[in-house]
């Protein structure tokens, strides 16, 4: 079987992973490894010492081109319980902005010997072009790109629905909101693809979704009533208020007497039917208290999963990154 | 001087030449066109084997100066021109400062002509600076040389003055240039398909070429102006310009060799060598833009060729800057489109030579005795590598570097001076 170009960038040689950049392309062996070793990780959250000495010794850096102080703390919270040195580096008020090319700022820092990045940029496929032009020997997680892909925020999403639902091939899963500017929402199509799961459905209105969305495996639903008949899980997306400006949206009233989760409208799916959202929740926009706050609702859940899951990906890719420079390295003598 | 090239297949599709011949060429004309001539000549080229055709006619090419000689300058990219079997290349007028006075118009042309690589047939700005609010002063302009006038990559947002820029050309009997697109619908990445999507890269929809072309066509046909599109990249867009001829409205199009050959397939793993505008677009457009050149809807090929220094293509996608280095790969992709869709060798032949030339209102220097020496000599077998050592254009945007190719032009002759030998 020949791989994917994004799937070739993220491996091994012999398979492993080496860099998080997507989930699209990883083969669902990886992704229910991923799940896996996030399991044995949110046990260790659970433990009064919280450390492992999986990344003793490394240095991590947490590249942000765009803020994110919750992102960011959960990836600099699961190095540190991996043991990793870790630097914070918020460069949209440093080097970029003072013309240094972001070329340049990584030839910095990779002459700093840095062992992994964690990229959030606001370009879809910049974590892609430094694993594949700037550094290919530094490990990258991609903390999300542009409109792309958030694949720790997918997997985190995965680990949630798989602890409180078992098995993916039975699920219906209903995801609810601005698709089209949602990193997070083609990496869990996709992911959910992979993972098994027959039937994704995206909701929204059509300014709100994307071009030929049925070619990431979904089916799509403008009207949310429908399209949440008998789902088992219902993900809510973050609705930045900025849509108002530019005419994908009249205004967040509408929006939420369309698209937003109430109770009657939770009723349509199934009586134990999950609610998630990756926050931060935007009350009476896309979600209702009484939902947010309700027995269905796994919110606070997710932000717990998200440590395991960064700690999973993150001493996977470091690893199989050791291993391909060890490889290449012997290659080379 | 005086040179001699023996047996190659002589094609010249304007003149329904395709046969195997004897051509002399005795300072600067050609003046014997024979099944066998005897003679002597100071050059004697055994060319059986290679194929003869009329120089080519490049009808949008950046050559980048003045203003970004990084990228590439008048003289390299020329020269790279001439390398590709050209000998007649119309520059964009998107030059910094823009081509819309006679002082840059002339800059441009003294260049090229002391490079002497090829004819230049100028296009000048259509406004000034490319600004879309104040006309150029494009009889002037004509005067010094101008063939047509364009708003090269610039959407003209008024009405208003896209109206005056019309009529003020009709006044003249001026040609307009335009590369038809919405900026509105084009503030996007790639073609807003299935890939776009995967990608998370803002799309750019068909109906950025159609809504454009359909509202230049209105001014066509109001003004009576005589109007070539550049750049056709989509089968909606074809349909649109073959009922514009249809109803006898006075246009012609282009399409560019990366459309004819590529796919948004291309830009899988962002691949920024194929960040282009128009974007490249799906395999039914291509097929349909292959159909519209053999069917005659479409006119001519154009490179489009867009040099780039290293740096301009090394970023995420949407950072990079557009366009792809063309000319090293033109012979090759050129040839290798034969037989698509049905086209035909002499088809491509005409698309690149008498009938671009005849749009820019140049002298179509076919191969007839007396005619200028405007020649390309193609070796259509040649397996070659572009390389550093073999490529000529400055632009490091070379979306086929290190691949062998087959095909390459092995002489140009610019005026019946050598301006290429592989």
């Amino acid at each position: 079987m020949s791989l994917s170009p994004s799937a070739k960038l993220q491996l091994t040689d012999s398979g492993e992973l080496r860099h998080f950049l997507t989930v699209d392309g990883l083969p669902k062996t990886m992704l229910e490894r991923i799940l896996d070793t996030a399991n044995s990780f949110v046990v260790v959250g659970n433990q009064e010492v919280k450390k492992v000495p999986l990344l003793r010794g490394k240095t991590v850096v947490n590249l942000f081109f765009e803020n994110s102080t919750r992102t960011r703390s959960t990836f600099e919270l699961a190095a540190k319980r991996l043991s990793a040195d870790v630097l914070n580096l918020d460069i949209k008020t440093s080097a970029t902005s003072k013309g240094e090319s972001l070329l340049d700022t990584l030839r910095n820092l990779r002459a700093m010997h840095s062992d992994m990045f964690v990229v959030r940029h606001s370009d879809s496929g910049a974590p892609h072009f430094i694993a594949d032009q700037v550094t290919p020997n530094v490990a990258i997680i991609n903390a999300g790109d542009g409109r792309h892909a958030h694949p720790t925020q997918a997997m985190l999403d995965m680990l949630t629905i798989h602890r409180h639902k078992g098995a993916f091939d039975q699920l219906k899963v209903a995801i609810v909101g601005d698709i089209l500017h949602s990193r997070v929402a083609r990496d869990q199509a996709i992911a959910l693809n992979t993972l098994g799961c027959q039937d994704v459905r995206f909701i929204g209105p059509n300014t709100l979704l994307p071009t030929e969305a049925a070619s990431l495996g979904v089916t799509t639903h403008t009207n949310m009533d429908q399209g949440l008949q008998d789902v088992d899980v219902v993900i809510m997306l973050r609705l930045q208020t900025e849509r108002m400006d530019s005419a994908f949206l009249p205004s967040a009233g509408e929006y939420f007497n369309a698209y937003g989760l109430n109770r009657q409208r939770l009723a349509k799916a199934k009586p134990d039917a999950i609610v998630m959202h990756p926050g931060p929740i935007n009350r009476g926009i896309e979600i209702e208290s009484e939902v947010a706050d309700g027995s269905q609702s796994l919110i606070l859940d997710q932000v717990g999963y998200g440590i395991a899951i960064r700690m999973a990906v993150m001493s996977m890719a470091m690893s199989g990154q050791m291993q391909q420079r060890q490889s290449s390295q012997q290659e080379g003598n | 001087m005086s040179m001699l090239i023996r047996q190659a297949r002589t094609l010249d599709p304007q003149h329904n030449i395709d046969k195997l011949q004897d051509v002399l060429i005795k300072d600067g004309l050609i003046v014997e066109i024979s099944n066998h001539i005897e003679t002597q000549a100071e050059q004697i080229i055994d060319a059986s084997g290679q194929l003869l055709i009329p120089g080519m006619t490049d009808l949008l090419s950046y050559l980048r100066q003045p203003g970004n000689s990084q990228k590439g300058t008048i003289a390299s990219e020329t020269k790279a021109a001439a390398s590709a079997g050209f000998t007649c290349v119309a520059p964009s007028p998107d030059t910094q400062p823009a081509t819309d006075s006679t002082a840059v118009l002339e800059l441009v042309e003294d260049r090229a002509a002391q490079a002497g690589f090829c004819d230049l047939a100028p296009i000048a700005a259509l406004t000034q600076g490319l600004q879309s609010s104040h006309l150029t002063n494009m009889q002037g302009l004509s005067k010094a040389g101008a063939i047509a006038f364009s708003n090269a990559g610039e959407d003209i947002n008024s009405n208003t003055v896209l109206l005056r820029c019309y009529e003020y050309a009709a006044t003249f009997g001026l040609k307009i240039f335009l590369q038809a697109r919405d900026a509105d619908l084009s503030n996007g990445h790639m073609h807003d398909g299935a890939l776009a999507t995967q990608l998370g890269l803002n799309g750019i929809p068909v109906m950025a070429e159609t809504l454009a072309i359909s509202r230049q066509l209105q001014f066509i046909e109001h003004t009576g102006v005589s109007a070539h599109f550049q750049q056709i990249s989509s089968a909606s867009g074809v349909n649109l310009i073959r009922q514009a001829k249809a109803q006898g409205l006075p246009v012609t199009a282009d399409v560019d060799l990366a459309h004819l050959c590529y796919t948004e397939a291309q830009v899988q793993g962002y691949a920024s060598q194929y960040h282009v505008q128009p974007p490249l677009r799906g395999e039914d457009d291509r097929q349909a833009l292959l159909v519209a050149l053999v069917d005659g809807t479409i006119d001519a090929i154009v490179s489009a060729h867009q040099p780039h220094e290293a740096a301009a293509k090394c970023a995420p996608f949407a950072a990079t800057e557009l366009g792809m280095a063309m000319y090293d790969t033109f012979v090759p992709l050129l040839l290798g489109l034969q037989g698509q869709a049905g086209l035909s060798l002499n088809q491509l032949i005409k698309a690149t030579t008498s009938t671009p030339a005849a749009i820019a209102g140049q002298d179509s220097n076919g191969i007839m005795v007396g005619n200028t020496a405007n020649l390309c000599l193609i070796n259509p077998h040649q397996i070659w590598t572009l390389d550093e050592a073999t490529q000529q254009s400055a632009g490091a945007n070379q979306s086929l570097q290190g691949q062998v190719l087959t095909g390459r032009a092995q002489l140009t002759l610019h005026r019946g001076k050598i301006t290429w030998q592989a």
